[in-house]
């Protein structure tokens, strides 16, 4: 197994009036291909900062990221934005999907922002079908044209892992994304996202809170003081 | 794609951005129908202006005019030739119209012209304008005709069978009472307006004797006067023509004012020109003035019809702008309007364009959703601002008519403005500049807040609540 992402010392500290307050103070990270990593952690102890960070959504203050080798968090707007787009999938706690657009037009959105009109035009039929058997598969075929206020907790939790999983990215990155569900829902959002990881070899890092679903993971990791520890041993 | 679809998608679901634009599709209506309108009015006011004053005009200042204006006419057709196509000698002079009616005498300021009513047809529209008192078309003649003289008091005690010694007595009381020779008076100095019953009484019609009065055209002017009969009316609807002017023989004139002796050759102080279409009445006119002053210096000045009434023109020019001015503004205050509603949206789309950028949307992107929803709510609210003014203008007869029927009162009086029905014009050029402003200022309002969109960092965007 290859190292796909790793974090190599990572600082981030958000300003708060004057004083300087330290969030990530030097977070060292590796994530192998097809793996799956779960992030515990007290609340407010930077899980989501690091997320953000590994995802290219915000840099970091010091210290790098790489994917397969490469430093990404130093490259263009644009790379990065590309980035964004094609490696990456994001999942959040409170789902995020676009309330005007319908459960298949949010799945589509990241092949839409993708391409340009025309190319999309062209392959329209296709990326219709790729999003149409996505959402099948996360088990919403029957939602197709639902918006997302017409659609449950756990259905839209499922339509934005569909999403995240539109246009084929390589790197899964979920926020607390049972978070907002009961055990029950929460347990079989998991469990899609197991699937996902074995079926399509997509490495996955997941924040949670929830130590029963930290245990279903590969691998346990724990933010605190601002650094990771490896909990894995804690477990077993 | 996404840009087109959110754009699409906002402009269905956000009603509250579509009353901001309401304020945008009024203006837009407003100035189309301004706009249309005053171009209708303006248009027919030139075409009665024109027509009343032809092409191109000659006159001398000097109150004794000219005595050669067979010359002048050689000169012009020598210096442009076939470009003219018709001439017409007149003599205009100010004077008063003094008219006898229910016992009293009714006194007016009055412009007489002296022409020849055939010749002055052919440089103009005059001949159009001509009517009795039913309106009905009347031919350009000062001919009093018999039935003029039969409208004479004494007329009745004229016996056509026998042959009564008093015969030349009573005819010269006919004769009194309807002079030999004819007028063309402006419809209103031979009418009175009364707006109670809204029409318009005749202190003169036909038949009827003005006295004209004015001075001579001798070294040291004498006042002087002569009867005429009324023949016709000229109707031009411009109030200004129709208030004061009366059109007499020229060479009765002439001979009244000392100008020629009422046969041969005799002073005029004015001749028209009618062009002919597609020249250039500035150039020619220039042309024709430094010819005249070369042969003739400080006798002419020659001027075109819109020179003539330069001020009027203008006045109307200047109203008019003035009046675009005051009406874009509201859409400028729509554009502001379109500012604030747009910042609110874009404050409450916050997590959205967040999670756009999670997904990977570019700056750009962002920046473009918000430019496209800025421009389409343009292109909503001055398409529908086109659409309402445009039918507004071509059915403001029939909006008039039942505003009329509805609220009792006449909204456009005939009667005051002389047009039969409210005149429009659809300038194409102006409506596309119109739309465009509406346009620009959609696109103006939304530069800020779309800029502002996709500055947001995604993180901050994202945890906002
Ligand atoms: N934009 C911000 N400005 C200031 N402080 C922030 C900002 N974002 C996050 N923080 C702070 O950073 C810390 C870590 O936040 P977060 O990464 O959300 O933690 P977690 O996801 O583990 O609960 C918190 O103390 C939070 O208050
Ligand atoms: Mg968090």
């Amino acid at each position: 197994m290859s190292v796909h992402l790793s974090a190599i010392g990572l600082e981030k500290s958000y300003r708060k009036g004057k004083i300087q307050v330290p969030v990530l103070r030097g977070v060292d990270l590796e994530v192998e291909h097809g793996e799956l990593v779960a992030i515990v952690g007290a609340s407010g102890s930077g899980k989501s900062t690091l997320l953000h960070v590994l995802g290219l959504l915000d840099g970091p203050d010091a210290g790098s990221v790489q994917l397969s080798g490469e430093r990404i968090d130093n490259l263009s707007e644009h790379r990065r934005d590309v980035l964004r787009n094609r490696t990456f999938g994001f999942i959040f706690q409170f789902y995020h999907l676009l309330p005007e657009l319908s459960a298949l037009e949010n799945v589509m959105a990241p092949l839409m922002i993708r391409h340009g009109v025309r190319a999309y035009l062209a392959q329209r039929k296709m990326i219709r079908k790729e999003a149409t058997a996505l959402l099948e598969r996360v088990g919403l075929g029957h939602r197709l044209t639902h918006r997302p206020a017409e659609l449950s907790g756990g259905e839209m939790q499922r339509a934005a892992i569909a999403r995240a999983l539109a246009g084929s990215p390589e790197f899964l990155l979920a926020d607390e994304p049972t978070g907002n569900l009961d055990a029950a829902t929460g347990q079989s959002v998991l469990e899609l996202l197991r699937d996902l990881n074995r079926e399509r070899g997509l490495t996955m890092m997941l924040v949670t809170h929830d130590a029963h679903i930290a245990a279903q993971t590969d691998r346990t990791v724990r933010l605190a003081e601002g650094r990771i520890e490896e909990w894995a041993t804690v477990l077993a | 794609m996404y840009k087109y679809l959110l754009c699409w998608r906002y402009l269905r679901t956000r009603y509250i951005a579509l009353a901001s634009i309401i304020s945008v599709t009024l203006g837009v209506a407003t100035m189309i129908v301004v706009n249309s309108v005053m171009a209708g009015f303006s248009e027919q006011m030139r075409d009665r202006l024109h027509g009343v004053l032809s092409d191109i005009t000659i006159d001398s200042h000097r109150s004794e005019g000219f005595r050669n204006p067979d010359e002048v006419m050689a000169l012009v057709r020598e210096s442009v030739g076939d470009r003219v196509e018709a001439m017409a000698a007149a003599i205009e002079t100010p004077g008063m119209a003094t008219i006898h009616f229910n016992g009293e005498n009714y006194t007016r300021p009055v412009q007489i012209m002296g022409i020849e009513p055939e010749e002055r047809a052919k440089t103009g529209d005059f001949a159009q304008y001509l009517v009795d008192e039913k309106e009905r078309r009347m031919p350009p003649s000062f001919h009093v005709g018999r039935d003029l003289k039969m409208k004479a008091p004494a007329a009745r005690f004229l016996d056509p069978n026998e042959k009564d010694p008093f015969q030349d007595v009573i005819n010269n009381d006919v004769n009194f009472q309807v002079p030999d020779f004819g007028a063309i008076t402006g419809w209103s100095v031979a009418s009175v307006h009364r707006p109670d019953v809204n029409k318009d009484i005749f202190i003169a019609p036909r038949g009827a004797k003005i006295i004209l009065s004015f001075v001579t055209a001798a070294r040291e002017p004498k006042p002087a006067s002569d009867s005429f009969a009324v023949v016709a009316f000229s109707k031009t609807g411009m109030s200004e023509y129709d208030s004061t002017h009366v059109y007499v023989p020229l060479k009765r004139l002439q001979q009244l004012r000392g100008m020629g002796d009422g046969e041969g050759r005799g002073a005029v102080n004015q001749i028209q020109l009618k062009v002919r279409k597609g020249e250039d009445l500035s150039k020619m006119a220039l042309t024709l003035g430094e010819a005249l002053t070369r042969k003739w210096p400080l006798v002419f000045e020659v001027r075109t019809w819109e020179q003539k009434q330069g001020p009027l023109l203008a006045a109307v020019a200047v109203e008019q702008s003035i009046l675009n001015i005051l009406l874009f503004f509201i859409i400028a205050v729509a554009g502001f309007g379109i500012l604030a509603i747009f910042s609110m949206i874009v404050v409450e789309k916050t997590r959205d364009i967040g999670v756009l950028k999670a997904l990977g949307a570019s700056t750009s992107g962002v920046r473009g959703i918000f430019l496209g929803y800025g421009l389409s709510l343009g292109i909503v609210g001055s398409g529908v601002g086109m659409l309402g003014g445009l039918l507004f203008v071509w059915n403001i007869n029939a909006i008039e008519k039942w505003l009329s029927k509805v609220t009792g009162r006449k909204v456009f009086d005939d009667a005051i403005y002389y047009f039969p029905e409210i005149p429009t014009k659809v300038e194409w050029f102006t409506v596309a500049w119109i739309v465009g402003g509406a346009l620009t200022i959609a696109v103006l309002a939304s530069i800020w807040p779309a800029h502002r969109a996709s500055k947001l960092h995604p993180v901050r965007a994202l945890r906002f609540e």
